[in-house]
């Protein structure tokens, strides 16, 4: 029933106690999620470290909620919209990547490597794509290790 | 409302059988749940979505006081509306209902339970701790319009439509092509009945047309979509036809019309004219005009010639409606004929194949035609009859054309010439072998023929002044002047002794030769300058017996003159110095003796753009000439200027001493005079003068009869005509490298050694067939030539060549998508040879082969008329396919077992097909395949990896080879045929992004418009009240485009009948306490749903605009605004609880 991944490296599945990434996933119901969707539709393989939130459109990203997340324990954070110019509201994408440029430079100010925070563009139909962000994003924070963020 | 009762929230784990539970332990996941805070209970089921599992959750609602409800199961996406309307059922607010998804987004894509089951219960945690904060929600009802909107006239279009207009509902269908009927109508016997396609579809056509209901808009496209599902606003554009509604399809336009393109409804395997029907079925029946704007070279021509007009009437051979086409827009053209600059050559798109069609000497070919054989052509009679007289000053082309045009509207017009010979620089400064005399007196006679009085030997200064002209009492009492009296006056070089005996301006010496003036030429001639009077000089000095030389200061790229002129100079032995110019004129006795040159080189570039010369210090040589002359600009003689005149009567003047005038009228700082031509310009070319005069004339009547100088309809050239033939879209038109390359028609000139020895005409014009030859290498760029004979001819008067395109809203409450598809371009597979060899088709360009009313009335056969006697019909060409496209075209298999059988039964060709699968799975279509087995087509299992030509032996045999692999007996095989039917990939329509956008329809990866859900939902998509159909979707066959056509059909009817909508309550809210009146959230909204209230200084957010995107309620820096359902408390209430740690 289940079919592997034809991309990426494998998935490691620890068999000791190490620790795990926790990583936070806000997509857009229109596309981000409709995608991720398929994703499991087609039983694409991707980490179990990427839990998902669904929000209407990417524009209603808050960046407290990044930080927020950073702050409850996440060490990675991934924003997904529609592509540029499809956005399902016309413009919310567009507000959301130039919020996320500017929120990375606050990130360096916290102290918190920007590359913790990713935005990508997957539509609907792009279920390979959306396995491939989560498995890429999982093996980025291994390699960066947790943020331990002091609350 | 907000309910402040504690949350009690019931969990509700399901196992979809093993599709969650395999992979993730729900036990586990409900066990965890249990201990969150606020539940009150948790429960696991094998399918929660059954009955059975939503009975679970009504019986806790209503019996144990559950008021929140969180269920772990499959996507929101597929179940979210199943178990908010189990709330609802048990009287629950159904937005106090979440989903967890811990299927497709969990149990489905990890392996590890472990993992996996951990996730499961952070996400349920997170659901819980969301949905506590939950508050109940009311959604909103809107009406239905029931008027539908259709995209597409195909079959699936058209079926819809019917099936929506049988239930009593207005429809409208938009389509793109100038008629209803799509991919279809094109097509001949359809697979497997062998139908006739046409036989099928126009009576449904008909139909169509004949409904009250259904309101077909062709030729139109939409532009723009806004609103909601059954509230849509739609914006549509339908391209003028220039035909109307009265055409009863009689055909006598097409009799006359003289434009012939390739036929895109017959693959452009034939041609067909300007004005058409698309096919004789064809509905709407009202004929269109194929117009892609203006021709270029009708857009650079200063006075707007059609070109391509009378160009396509050469082709034709009717030269007599040719020179009157021409004679409506140029009262010159005799002399345009032979002199013109030709702006329309430049940019003609004919350059892009081998070189500009030779509009010019066309035109003149045109008119001495007509000088043969209509010698007594006379100008139309003048529209008005004024009492007004209006005085022209100068006789050159800026003159006679004011004249003319002022005449043909009504005035009584005089023409004052100073000299005794009319037609300004015509006469006195073009030299005859260029200008023979008596093409200016034929074109001044016309001019003559509308009564226009012509004074020679009348001189403005001498004779008569400005102000007599216009003096009522004691002058002539003219309403107006124009002046256009041209650049006569040589502009001195400005160096020592320029003045000296034996050194004339080129306009003079010109001037003296073509008056018959004494002008002494010496054996030695030195020119200076590099324009067309330098040039025209040169060879008139040539022609006086001279040595000639042209002493230019630049280099040859940067000489004004005409490439020709320069070529027929070089050939008449004119020598031509470059880099080098006079500082002084050397004297003995006061007459001239030669020049002393110095060598220039080339620097940064000045006002004209080109590089400044800039002189060798140092290299002076004394050169010596016998004459010398100099043709480096002309300015207006502006002597009789302050000759007695009143003082306040003042006109502008440049520093270079032209007249200065307004832009657009031409009028001088003196009301009722107005200027042009060279006298305007500085020397310019005869056209342009024409251009001026009749903006002149123009811009005179408006003045005279009291209307506003603006918005001239007589034309100027824009900056940049464009070129036009390969802005029409590749539907409508192939490409340059298809064109066939055939040279420009060379000018028969009179021999370099006859030339010299008088003035005749050099050109001789073009024979009769070398007219028609070079007329037919005419790309037709504007299709359309508007030579008007169309509009002569047609008997109910229905051609309107000034329709405009409309632009309407329409308001319609659902739409539906079915634009169809593209073929692929076989060109891309190099290696089939589409495109490089003869008897290569496509699959439409072979059904149109079959057809009866296609190219070849029904007849196979190969490009040289013969039958062929072998077929290969070539499967999966770009289908299936790595380099193109991956998926299966899904038709192909069973078109090329129909082209097979049909190829059979018309021909005695041997059939064979190379395939990879055939794909035979639909109703009747495994049996088509065996019967076309058993008569005989040959398949052979293997791709074909090229073909290619055949050697011709003795002059038989094949002409083609397909080259393939036989896998079943494991050969290469090269199978001789004379024909390669390509069965091409259907691939979206080229613009299918731009379409799927103003819909807001997204596209599987494939590029066809996506479906909301594969097998549940394949008409829906994720936009509320679009629907889509037919291959727009994906490539389909006949019955299955009409399956989902009435698919569609019937989910817009259910929306028509169930007559409202519920509008989604998640919405953005501004709460007014907190608002600051900052205004940040104004300009993010995309849809202008918020707006300023400026008395409460607060932003307001329209409830029936605002489509819940949240970007505003991010945006507000105090959190003044709420997005229902996603607020901020609940997203972060979700954060936390996805985040904390599990067990």
């Amino acid at each position: 029933m289940v079919t592997t991944a034809d991309h990426g490296t494998a998935i490691e599945t620890p068999k000791v106690e190490t620790w795990q990434p926790r990583i936070v996933a806000f997509l857009c119901n229109w596309c981000s999620y409709t995608g991720a969707d398929l994703a499991g539709i087609s039983r694409i393989q991707w980490d179990p470290s990427v839990s998902i939130i669904r929000i209407m459109c990417s524009g209603r990203m808050d960046p407290t909620f990044v930080v927020k997340a950073f702050r409850l324990g996440a060490d990675g954070v991934i924003i997904s919209g529609c592509h540029p110019g499809d956005c399902h509201y016309q413009e919310g994408n567009y507000k959301t990547l130039r919020r996320v440029h500017l929120l990375r430079r606050l990130l360096v100010g916290f102290g918190i490597d920007p590359e913790r925070l990713r935005l990508v563009w997957v539509s609907a139909s792009e279920g390979d794509q959306w396995a491939e962000t989560a498995n890429d994003m999982a093996r980025e924070i291994r390699t960066l290790g947790p943020l331990r963020l002091e609350t | 409302m907000t309910t402040m009762d504690e949350p009690r929230i019931g969990v509700y784990v399901c196992h979809c059988g093993f599709n969650i539970a395999a992979t993730v332990d729900v036990e586990a996941v409900r066990d965890v749940a249990a201990e969150q805070p606020g539940v009150v209970c948790a429960r696991d089921y094998e399918f929660m979505c059954s009955n059975a599992g939503q009975d679970l959750i009504k019986r806790d609602i209503e019996e144990n006081g559950v008021n929140r409800v969180v269920v772990a199961a499959c996507s929101p996406l597929m179940h979210e509306p199943t178990f908010r309307a189990a709330g609802e059922e048990a009287g629950l607010n159904p937005y106090l209902v979440h989903i967890a998804n811990i299927r497709e987004q969990c149990a489905w894509v990890h392996e590890d339970r472990v993992a996996g089951t951990a996730k499961a219960e952070s996400l349920v945690n997170g659901a819980v701790a969301r949905v506590a904060l939950h508050e109940p929600l009311e959604a909103a009802h809107a009406d239905v319009n029931p008027t539908t909107l259709i995209v597409g006239g195909g079959i699936a279009g058209i079926q819809a439509a019917l099936d929506i207009s049988d239930a009593g509902n207005e429809v409208y269908l938009v389509e793109r092509q100038s008629t209803i009927g799509g991919m279809m109508a094109r097509f001949d016997k359809t697979f497997p009945t062998l139908d006739c396609a046409a036989c099928i579809l126009t009576p449904k056509m008909v139909s169509a047309d004949r409904r009250e209901n259904i309101h077909l808009l062709t030729e139109s496209e939409v532009e723009s979509v806004e609103g909601f599902v059954g509230n849509f606003k739609v914006t549509v554009r339908e391209k003028a036809r220039f035909v109307t509604a009265d055409c009863t399809s009689c055909g006598e336009c097409i009799k006359v019309c003289p434009v012939s393109v390739p036929d895109p409804f017959n693959q452009f395997m034939s041609s067909r004219t300007a004005i058409h029907k698309a096919f004789p079925q064809a509905i709407p029946s009202t004929y269109t005009i194929d117009r892609q704007g203006k021709p270029p070279c009708m857009e650079a021509c200063p006075i707007h010639q059609n070109a391509a007009g009378y160009i396509s009437l050469i082709a034709e051979g009717r030269f007599s409606e040719a020179a009157r086409l021409i004679r409506r827009s140029n009262p010159l053209p005799f002399i345009c004929g032979r002199v013109c600059y030709a702006p329309c050559e430049e940019i003609c798109s004919r350059e892009n194949v081998e070189e500009p069609v030779s509009i010019r000497a066309l035109k003149r070919f045109a008119m001495d035609w007509e000088r043969d054989h209509e010698p007594d052509a006379m100008p139309e009679p003048p529209e008005h009859d004024y009492a007004e007289k209006v005085a022209v000053v100068g006789s050159g082309p800026a003159g006679l054309t004011c004249a003319f045009d002022l005449a043909t509207t009504g005035y009584n017009v005089t023409l004052f010439e100073k000299h005794d010979r009319l037609g300004g620089m015509l006469a006195v400064g073009l030299p005859s072998y260029r200008c023979p005399p008596w093409i200016v007196e034929r074109d001044i006679d016309y001019v003559r023929k509308l009564g226009v009085d012509m004074k020679t030997g009348t001189e403005l200064g001498r004779d008569f002044t400005l102000g007599d002209l216009t003096d009522k009492t004691d002058g002539f009492g003219f309403s107006a002047v124009f002046l256009a009296i041209g650049a006569h006056d040589g502009i001195p070089l400005g160096i020592p002794n320029d003045d000296a005996a034996g050194v004339i301006s080129g306009i003079d010496y010109l001037r003296n030769i073509n008056l018959g003036l004494p002008q002494e030429t010496g054996a030695r001639v030195a020119i200076v300058g590099g324009g067309n009077t330098a040039m025209d000089a040169a060879r008139a000095a040539r022609r006086e017996g001279a040595e000639v030389t042209v002493l230019y200061r630049r280099t040859h790229s940067e000489m004004p003159a005409e490439e020709d002129e320069f070529e027929d100079a070089v050939a008449e032995g004119v020598r031509f110095e470059y880099l080098v110019a006079p500082v002084e004129v050397l004297v003995s006795d006061g007459r001239l003796r030669g020049l002393d040159c110095v060598t220039m080189e080339l620097g940064e570039p000045d006002a004209s753009g080109r590089p400044r010369p800039v002189p060798i210090p140092g290299s002076n040589q004394e050169r010596e000439f016998d004459t010398v002359i100099l043709s480096i600009s002309q300015r207006p003689d502006t002597k009789w200027y302050g000759n007695g005149e009143n003082k306040t009567r003042t006109l502008a003047f440049s520093d270079w001493g032209t007249l200065e005038v307004d832009a657009e009228s031409l009028r001088t700082t003196l009301p009722n005079v107005f200027a042009g031509g060279d006298a305007v310009l500085g020397p310019a070319t005869v056209v342009e003068a024409m251009g001026q005069g009749r903006r002149a004339a123009e811009a005179i009547d408006r003045y005279i009869r009291g209307r506003p100088l603006d918005q001239f309809s007589s034309h100027m050239p824009p900056a940049d005509p464009g070129r036009g033939f390969e802005e029409r879209p590749f539907e409508q038109s192939p490409s340059y490298r298809d064109i066939p390359t055939a040279p420009r028609a060379a000018m028969p000139k009179r021999p370099v050694a006859d030339r010299l020895g008088d003035y005749e005409e050099v050109d001789l014009g073009y024979s009769e067939e070398d007219a028609r030859r070079e007329a037919q290498r005419c790309l037709h760029c504007g299709v359309c030539a508007e030579c008007r004979a169309c509009s002569e001819i047609c008997p109910p008067k229905a051609v309107q060549l000034d329709m405009q395109d409309t632009v309407t809203t329409l308001d319609v409450g659902q739409i539906m998508v079915a634009t169809g598809f593209k073929s692929f371009d076989s060109h891309r597979i190099t290696q089939y040879g589409y495109g490089r060899y003869d008897n290569v088709v496509t699959s439409l360009e072979f059904e149109r082969m079959l057809n009866a009313t296609g190219p070849t009335g029904g007849k196979v056969l190969c490009k040289n008329g013969d039958a062929p006697r072998a077929i290969g019909i070539v499967h999966c060409v770009g289908s299936r396919d790595e380099h193109y496209n991956r998926y299966c075209s899904r038709v192909c298999c069973m078109a090329a077992l129909k082209f097979a059988h049909l190829a059979m039964e018309r021909t005695d060709a041997d059939v064979y097909q190379f395939y990879i699968d055939i794909r035979a799975f639909g109703k009747g279509y495994e049996e088509f395949y065996t019967r076309v087995l058993s008569e005989g087509s040959t398949v052979i299992r293997g791709k074909v990896a090229e073909v290619v030509p055949a050697l011709k032996r003795n002059g038989g045999g094949p002409h083609l080879i397909v080259r393939c692999e036989d896998t079943l007996i494991g050969k290469y095989r090269e199978i001789p045929v004379d024909m390669v039917v390509l069965c091409n990939a259907l691939e979206p329509q080229a613009d299918a992004d731009e379409v799927g956008r103003i819909f807001s329809i997204s596209r599987s990866p494939d590029g066809f418009f996506m479906e909301r859900h594969p097998k549940l939902d394949p008409v829906g998509t994720t936009t509320d009240g679009v629907y889509i159909a037919g291959c727009s979707q994906g490539p389909k066959d006949i019955p299955d485009t009409v399956a989902q056509a009435q698919a569609s059909a019937a989910r817009v009817l259910s929306l028509i009948g169930r007559g409202q909508v519920l509008i989604d309550p998640v919405r953005a809210t501004v709460n007014e306490k907190l608002c600051g009146g900052c205004k940040t959230c104004l300009s993010l909204c995309p849809y202008t749903a918020i707006t300023f209230d400026e008395e409460g200084e607060v932003a307001i957010v329209n409830e029936a605009l605002c489509k819940g995107c949240g970007t505003c309620v991010a945006a507000c820096p105090a959190s003044a605004i709420t997005g229902a359902g996603f607020t901020d408390e609940q997203i972060l209430a979700e954060l936390t609880g996805l985040l904390a740690p599990v067990g």
